[in-house]
């Protein structure tokens, strides 16, 4: 992410930037909280918080479709290449 | 002393120990056989709403996606011990191997598409409400309630088709440049298309270059697109327990708790 910022940091407004940040944030908790390997069983323990850090964070950056709405912006920026 | 993991690789060599994981711990490869699993010790408890953990967690992933083929494990997954890890890999090595064969050389990527769904929703409905010449208010009798209801079913279905016209064009950009796909629809009214894509790396200019066509091509709708991404959407294992412990279902399981109806 943080080479993202670099890269936008030239053409890009410091709302943008922290707009785009968000965006990127929101789209790896989509997948590395709610995809990928998981492991059944009890030979793993799995951190009772996981969930809480999900719902946590992502009330707090609201959702990519309600950022939309509300900056009334398109995204600018967040179409190249987040990671 | 609990063991993080962070992905399974197609390597049981070791890694560049000075990479730094979870808390500043070094990273380290548990080989099974010809593949690994990339660990790193864990003492302390992952701090909820610790937004820099899960950013870690995927720095390391897409650091191995630079070297090796990866499938990611999801955020949180503990051992506690090597000889659990060991078992693991033993039961799921078949598993692994399928999965590291198919996506080896692949990527992904994520497109989500934002329409105007309420204005569409709005425009449809003032359409039927025109047509049928149906007042705008409901009267109470039984037959008003079945024909509003029947309205409104026609007014969904509508507006479904609309959405999965508009989803056709929208994957039709991507459609020769993908091996496979996860497309959700509609997760909101607004939400058209949430889409993962898995691209071979060689594709991956010529996807960029579709997404840069759609998104010239005009009209109402918004796209994002994210990536190049570790294969988080396409990852199938045959013993999976997945969505047991996943985020989705404990927020189901608040939500029905705070209200039961």
């Amino acid at each position: 992410m943080d080479n993202l910022i670099k890269t936008l940091q030239d053409k890009k407004s410091y709302l943008d930037l922290r707009k785009q940040e968000r965006v990127t944030l929101l789209e790896i908790l989509d997948r590395a909280l709610e995809k990928g390997v998981v492991i059944s069983g009890d030979i793993v323990i799995s951190v009772a918080d996981v969930d809480l850090v999900y719902l946590g964070l992502k009330v707090l950056l609201s959702s990519v479709e309600t950022m939309e709405r509300l900056r009334g912006a398109p995204f600018s920026g967040a179409d190249e290449e987040p990671t | 002393m609990k063991i993080y993991a962070y992905g399974v690789i197609d390597s049981n060599e070791k890694i560049d120990e000075t990479i730094r994981g979870l808390n500043g711990a070094p990273l380290f490869n548990v080989p099974y056989r010809d593949i690994g699993i990339v660990v790193s010790d864990l003492n302390a408890q992952i701090q909820k709403e610790d937004k820099t953990s899960v950013l870690k967690h995927e720095e390391v992933v897409e650091m191995l996606m630079d070297k090796f083929t990866v499938l990611p494990m999801r955020f949180s997954t503990l051992f506690s011990g090597k000889e659990h890890i060991s078992l693991m890999m033993k039961n799921y090595y078949d598993d692994f191997i399928g999965n590291l064969d198919r996506l080896r050389e692949k990527i992904e990527f994520g497109v989500k598409t934002i329409w105007p769904g309420d204005l569409i929703r709005e425009r449809i409905t003032a359409a039927h409400r025109k047509s049928d010449n149906l007042p705008l208010v409901a009267s109470s009798s039984g037959k008003s309630f079945m024909n509003e209801k029947f309205e409104n079913y026609k007014i969904d279905k509508e507006f479904e088709e609309e959405a999965d016209r508009c989803i056709a064009v929208v994957d039709g950009f991507f459609n020769r440049y993908v091996s496979e796909k996860r497309l959700e629809k509609l997760k909101t009214d607004n939400l058209l298309l949430s889409a993962a894509y898995l691209v071979d790396k060689e594709k991956s200019d010529d996807f960029k270059k579709a997404f840069e066509e759609l998104r010239s091509s005009g009209g109402d709708l918004k796209y994002l697109l994210s990536g190049p991404w570790p294969a988080y959407n396409f990852i199938t294992l045959s013993r999976s327990m997945d969505g047991k412990f996943g985020g989705p279902d404990l927020i189901k399981t608040i939500l029905q708790h705070k209200d039961p109806k």
